[in-house]
């Protein structure tokens, strides 16, 4: 079986330089309004302070951003966008959605329903159709989650929305 | 003393810490055959599971993955030439050569003898080398636990030096999440953002579940790995006839062990590392060099010896100093945390019996890992058939009830969900994703002790500068970034000269 060939990983590209920019622009935002969002009234020295590590954590990610801003702004000769050849990840964004949706539905309609359309859904779109796929396989760990959190773990899950509304 | 060994013998052997060692092996072996998933995605898939159980179990439980994942990568390594876990690249430089002769009961032999001896030997190392460095550390006060926490994340960080400002930015956002919460010393909120869920901080577990559990998965999703359609197995079990030859290298067994715990006993160097240093002292020490890489059973021991010495080796620094060596056992750190109980030199004096219970589950786990298996060889070998993505959705949705489960907070599984994303993108540029969790582990320690330090010293941090062990931990960190700068500057201006 031989593999297709794809591009190489281009450690260089200016992806790496604008994800770097993000987070130290992030840092930087965070850092200068730290004073606000840190509750700073108490009686202790700064060096106590509840404000002395994050300012030093936050000034770590801009310093070590500015590099990467430098480039960005003026980039090397041969510079490119290119990352790898694994290309957009359509399929990833997907199953995100599917796992945001699970997120909301573990709330909605409880774990069991939600797990259960979850899987299916996902083994669906990434083309598991078979029938051992799109039943067995769900219904299998669905059974076993809520047999293990529910029963043995003791977990608590909220009633669902549904059901509350179902039951007024 | 004695006592003490006996009751941990004792509470090693009991039906819930086997049960737990033997399910966590086989998890491990699971996972570390899978190319792609590993032993981290196990561990923290599990870590919600573990809240129900006590100390020791739940620690067998993650250890049993831990080791089990370095056991079941050098199957794949061997038949496939895809190691299962990244260590088990050097395994395949002479495993795969045997399996093309048609001797892969010969590698299999050789790296699970080289697995077995390697653990055994790093957890002897473990029982002997933990009480010097916790009588060591006993005399430790907040600037030398400071400053050996900068000396852990500047060697964690150099070992990423390739990708220096990347690492430091990850670094600092770890350290900079560790803090968001309600401020334990001075009760103040920080960056919680109005937001009152915020106020209990971002949870270590709903982190690593997410970067790892969600983040390594979702990039399973689109990965289409290489898998085997024969298996080049002449038996279901591994020939034992050949463990007997394998033997013969028992001198490179015990160099590789040695060299693969002191390798995991620094922090951030790794597995790889551990591997490939034993693979080079074989290949230089053998009576026939020749013969590595072209298939030499030897190769294969030392490589797998020398990474499996690690899980024990990095326990090193988490028992005596509670300073996690790297991401595996930052999750153990978070178990034994969570369960009230703070490594460091203390815990060898307050916790002997489940100090000793750890020590002999590790050796338990060895012997479960190894014979499992040798009898289940070929079952574990077909698990690669497995499609990935089907196993990614399922991973998925374990991880997503699982961080639920751990405070039954929908909160935390949000904070999981972005931080898969995050360990999505992280992942997939290679940026050192280790550094962002060594950072949210170490934030806590290294700023209380900064705080404390402070304190001590009026405001001054001349106070890590005054007391000798702390100024020796912080020299050895400027050596650590100085040293490797200067050779990797030397070495490029050394390429960079034209011939004459």
């Amino acid at each position: 079986m031989k593999a297709p060939m794809k591009a190489p990983f281009n450690t260089g590209s200016r992806l790496h330089d604008v994800l770097s920019v993000f987070f130290g622009t992030f840092a930087a935002g965070v850092l200068i309004t730290s004073p606000l969002n840190v509750d700073t009234s108490g009686p202790d020295p700064f060096y106590k302070g509840p404000l002395i590590f994050p300012i030093m954590a936050l000034s770590l990610m801009v310093l070590a951003a500015l590099p990467a801003t430098g480039r960005l702004l003026r980039p090397p000769a041969g510079a490119a966008w290119h990352l790898d050849g694994e290309g957009r990840p359509v399929k990833t964004f997907f199953i995100l959605v599917f796992l945001v949706a699970h997120l909301f539905g573990l709330r909605l309609v409880g774990l069991e329903a939600s797990s259960l359309l979850f899987l299916m859904g996902g083994f669906y779109y990434l083309n598991y159709r078979r029938p051992v796929h799109l039943l067995l396989i769900p219904i299998l760990l669905t059974g076993i989650m809520t047999l293990v959190f529910k029963h043995f773990l003791q977990v608590w899950f909220p009633t669902p929305w549904l059901m509350e509304w179902f039951e007024g | 003393m004695g006592e003490h060994v006996i009751q941990g013998i004792q509470a090693a052997l009991t039906l819930s810490n086997l049960g737990a060692l033997v399910a966590g092996t086989f998890v491990g072996i699971v996972v570390g055959i899978l190319p792609g998933v590993g032993p981290m995605v196990g561990m923290v898939v599990l870590l919600p599971f573990t809240f129900a159980f006590s100390p020791d179990v739940a620690l067998s439980l993650l250890l049993g993955v831990f080791c089990g994942g370095y056991f079941g990568g050098a199957v794949p390594a061997i038949l496939m030439r895809t190691p299962g876990v990244p260590s088990s690249l050097i395994t395949s430089f002479d495993g795969f050569p045997l399996t093309q002769k048609g001797e892969a009961q010969t590698a299999l032999s050789a790296a699970l003898l080289g697995s077995f001896g390697g653990g055994i030997i790093s957890v002897v190392i473990l029982i002997f080398l933990a009480p010097v460095l916790a009588h060591v550390a006993a005399s430790f006060g907040p600037p030398e636990y400071f400053s050996a926490g900068l000396l852990g994340v500047v060697l964690v960080v150099m070992a990423y030096r390739k990708q220096l400002a990347r690492g430091l930015l990850l670094l600092g956002l770890g350290l900079w999440f560790s803090t968001v919460g309600i401020d334990g010393t001075t009760l103040s909120a920080r960056f919680t953002f109005g937001v009152w869920s915020m106020q209990n901080g971002l949870d270590l577990v709903a982190i690593c579940l997410g970067l790892f559990g969600i983040g390594q998965t979702l990039l399973l999703v689109e990965r289409t790995i290489l898998q085997a359609t024969t298996m080049n197995l002449t038996r279901s079990t591994l020939d034992f006839s050949k463990l007997r030859s394998a033997m013969r290298h028992w001198k490179t067994l015990g160099v590789s062990g040695v060299i693969g715990t002191f390798v995991g006993l620094l922090p951030g160097t790794g597995s790889i590392l551990a591997s490939f240093l034993s693979y080079e002292t074989a290949k230089r020490t053998s009576r026939h060099p020749e013969t590595f890489g072209r298939g030499a059973p030897e190769g294969c021991m030392a490589a797998e010896a020398g990474n499996n010495a690690v899980p024990a080796g990095a326990m090193i620094p988490l028992l005596t100093l509670g300073i996690p060596g790297e991401a595996l056992s930052a999750v153990l750190l978070g178990v034994f945390t969570i369960n009230g109980i703070y490594p460091g030199p203390l815990l060898l004096i307050k916790e002997p019996v489940l100090i000793n219970t750890l020590y002999f589950s590790m050796i338990l786990i060895n012997v479960a890992a190894f014979v499992m298996l040798a009898l289940w060889l070929r079952p574990f070998a077909m698990i690669v058939r497995v499609p990935t993505a089907l196993l990614s959705v399922s991973i998925m949705v374990i991880s997503l009830t699982g961080i639920y489960a751990v405070n039954t907070r929908l909160f935390d599984a949000g904070v999981a969900v972005v931080m898969g994303v995050l360990g999505y993108i992280l992942l997939r540029m290679r940026w050192p994703v280790v550094n962002l969790v060594m950072g949210v582990v170490l934030g806590e320690i290294l700023e209380n002790r900064l705080r404390q330090s402070l304190s001590l010293g009026d405001g001054s941090p001349m106070i890590f500068l005054t007391r000798p062990i702390s100024l020796g931990l912080i020299l050895a960190a400027g050596l650590i970034i100085v040293i490797p700068l200067v050779v990797d500057r030397r070495r490029k201006a050394k390429a960079e000269t034209p011939w004459p």
